[in-house]
């Protein structure tokens, strides 16, 4: 790849970056829901599993650290900006886009990266701050393979969220009523990706049909990867997953995004 | 060399009625009504490289529609559309390069950052070199008074400093063909002549093709030789202002003063008076019957000065939108 192709994108991730800084309350405040929205967490589990005993077969440090990580993981994949494009399509703000040689794909992951770094730093902070004064069992895992899976699976993970996310966003295309199904994607993904707490403590049958799902792959799956608590057989079958759904989102995309140009009518003057 | 070719371009959109308040959101929930609405309506023309054209009509004339058209925007209901030899729906690079399309009623500078922050980042995607882009932040920020502002977020600036702004962003590639939707609106008499006179600049400077919208009839007198006037979708002219004139203006304004007040009577039947404050007096006779009426006026009036002119573009244009009777 040409560096002058990359550059107009590392300027579009640092605008990004300073925009959110001009609304730092904003960020704060956001911030701020988070750490307690974990603390919540933190504390039900705490107060569910007995240190020395295991429940729905997680240990008190396993779930205590599913919950600190699936706070980090949250805050590498779901911090995305993507939510906008709906808008950005209904308003006909697209037009500025679509008069520049840019690709609008790319240049939506570079917005999604300034975002992202920005809640990385605090997602960082905030655990630090929480392991220094809470000082919770954490598991820390020894076995660099688990690491580079699960990192692997982040990344896939934020690809995954933003197709999602994305062809959303496209529904602008067709109707201007683009916050409802967003609102219940919110719900869904919440819930579905293990945020709330970890898939496999469901009945069995209910956790084989969530894994056919999307979801898990965001968020469940990358933590699973690096408590190292799943078979070979589990890890194989739960990428090929993900990267099936990576491949039919992505043409599913590809497809609306031509279909929707076609029925775009630049409004908005 | 022709740069910009439209053949039988029809360009439709469909969009559903509400009726207002609360039951008529139910009731579009239910079973929404669609409708077909022409926006533009087969029409076909040429211009040639180096062209400042003029293109004129009311609001919901098609005039936007069709510079979004030949910017790429909207794909053509129908009809072919050639801009420097692309198809400007491919979108593809060359031509994006090429072309910029100003629309006075809408902002690409991003809201709570300094308008260079965006500028840099046009800088990047049409990959200009920092000493050509240094020049041409320097010459349009201080031709268009803008330079002190340059830092300032954009949300802090008034409204027609941002429209320069937008319009510095929309220039600094330097583009061949300048699609200006409106671009003296908001700005005040002085600064709308800046701008006309930095359009005229541009315009013999790079040789460069540009088509205005403007409702300040004074945009178009001032820069435009040929023009284009399209209502309800359909192009009613094109060509030479001055044919305009010819062709649309159906009377003559007779402008006299008078020597001794008249009863205004004795003018009946001979054209419309459009003002009577002795000593002025000021007709509208009608073109063809005009040397007759004229020779009558110099018999029974007593005048001091008399003074024949066409009438006001302005008015012509008005008139040719009401009276859609008038065909080519």
């Amino acid at each position: 790849m040409n560096w002058s192709a990359v550059k107009p994108y590392l300027q579009v991730a640092k605008n990004t970056w300073n925009n959110a800084l001009t609304y730092r309350i904003n960020v704060l405040m956001w911030r701020f829901r988070m750490v307690l929205q974990l603390l919540a967490t933190y504390f039900l589990w705490l107060a569910v599993i007995p240190s020395n005993k295991t429940v729905l077969g997680y240990s008190q440090s396993a779930m205590l650290t599913y919950v600190l990580a699936s706070a980090v993981v949250s805050a590498i994949v779901f911090s995305s900006l993507v939510g906008e494009v709906g808008e950005e399509i209904n308003k006909g703000d697209l037009s500025n886009y679509l008069l520049k040689p840019v690709n609008y794909f790319a240049y939506w992951l570079a917005r999604d990266a300034g975002d992202k770094a920005m809640n990385i730093c605090f997602a960082v902070i905030e655990i630090t701050l929480i392991i220094l004064f809470l000082r919770p069992p954490v598991f820390l895992q020894a076995n660099v393979l688990f690491i580079v899976l699960s990192i692997v699976a982040i990344i896939m993970a934020i690809l995954l969220y933003f197709l999602m996310n994305f062809l959303l966003g496209l529904i602008g295309f067709w109707s201007s009523e683009v916050w409802a199904p967003r609102f219940i994607f919110f719900t869904v993904y919440a819930f579905f990706s293990g945020g709330i707490f970890p898939l496999d403590i469901l009945p069995k049958q209910f956790f084989i049909f969530f894994q056919l799902l999307p979801f898990p792959y965001l968020l469940y799956f990358p933590i699973k990867l690096y408590l190292g608590q799943l078979s070979i057989l589990e890890i194989i079958l739960g990428f090929l997953a993900s990267a099936a759904w990576l491949v039919l989102l992505y043409k599913i995309l590809q497809w609306g995004w031509k279909k929707g140009l076609k029925q775009y009518t630049a409004q908005g003057r | 060399m022709k740069v910009i070719s439209v053949n039988h371009l029809s360009k439709s959109y469909s969009v559903y009625k509400k009726e207002p308040g609360i039951l008529g959101t139910f009731k579009s929930l239910v079973s929404r009504k669609y409708e077909t609405v022409e926006a533009v309506k087969d029409i076909s023309f040429n211009i040639e490289e180096g062209e400042l054209i003029g293109f004129i009509g009311p609001n919901g004339a098609g005039k936007t529609t069709t510079l979004k058209c030949l910017s790429g925007l909207l794909y053509p209901t129908s009809g072919q559309v050639k801009v420097l030899g692309y198809t400007p729906f491919e979108r593809k690079a060359k031509f994006l390069n090429t072309i910029s399309l100003v629309m006075g009623q809408k902002n690409q500078l991003w809201w709570d950052l300094p308008a260079m922050d965006s500028f840099l980042l046009n800088k990047e995607m049409y990959q200009i070199p920092d000493t050509q882009f240094n020049e041409v932040i320097e010459e349009l920020s201080k031709l268009l008074e803008v330079k002190e502002f340059l830092l300032t977020p954009v949300k802090k600036l008034s409204l027609g400093q941002r429209m320069k702004m937008e319009l510095i962003a929309a220039l600094i590639h330097n583009p061949k063909v300048l699609f200006l939707d409106e671009p003296t609106i908001g700005l005040d008499v002085v600064m709308q002549k800046n701008l006309r006179d930095f359009i005229r600049e541009y315009n013999r400077k790079y040789k460069a093709t540009i088509i205005l919208t403007s409702h300040y009839m004074g945009d178009v007198e001032e820069l435009c030789k040929r023009v284009i006037v399209i209502n309800h979708g359909k192009i009613l002219f094109d060509g030479l202002l001055s044919n305009l004139v010819k062709k649309f203006a159906s009377y003559k304004r007779v402008s006299i003063v008078l020597e001794d007040a008249i009863n205004p009577r004795i003018l009946e039947g001979v054209g419309e008076i459009e003002k009577y404050f002795f000593p002025e007096l000021v007709l509208q006779i009608k073109k063809e019957e005009a040397n007759k009426i004229l020779s009558k006026i110099m018999k029974e009036v007593p005048i001091a000065d008399i003074r024949i002119e066409d009438p006001d573009v302005e008015d012509i244009i008005r008139d040719v939108f009401t009276s859609e009777k008038t065909k080519i």
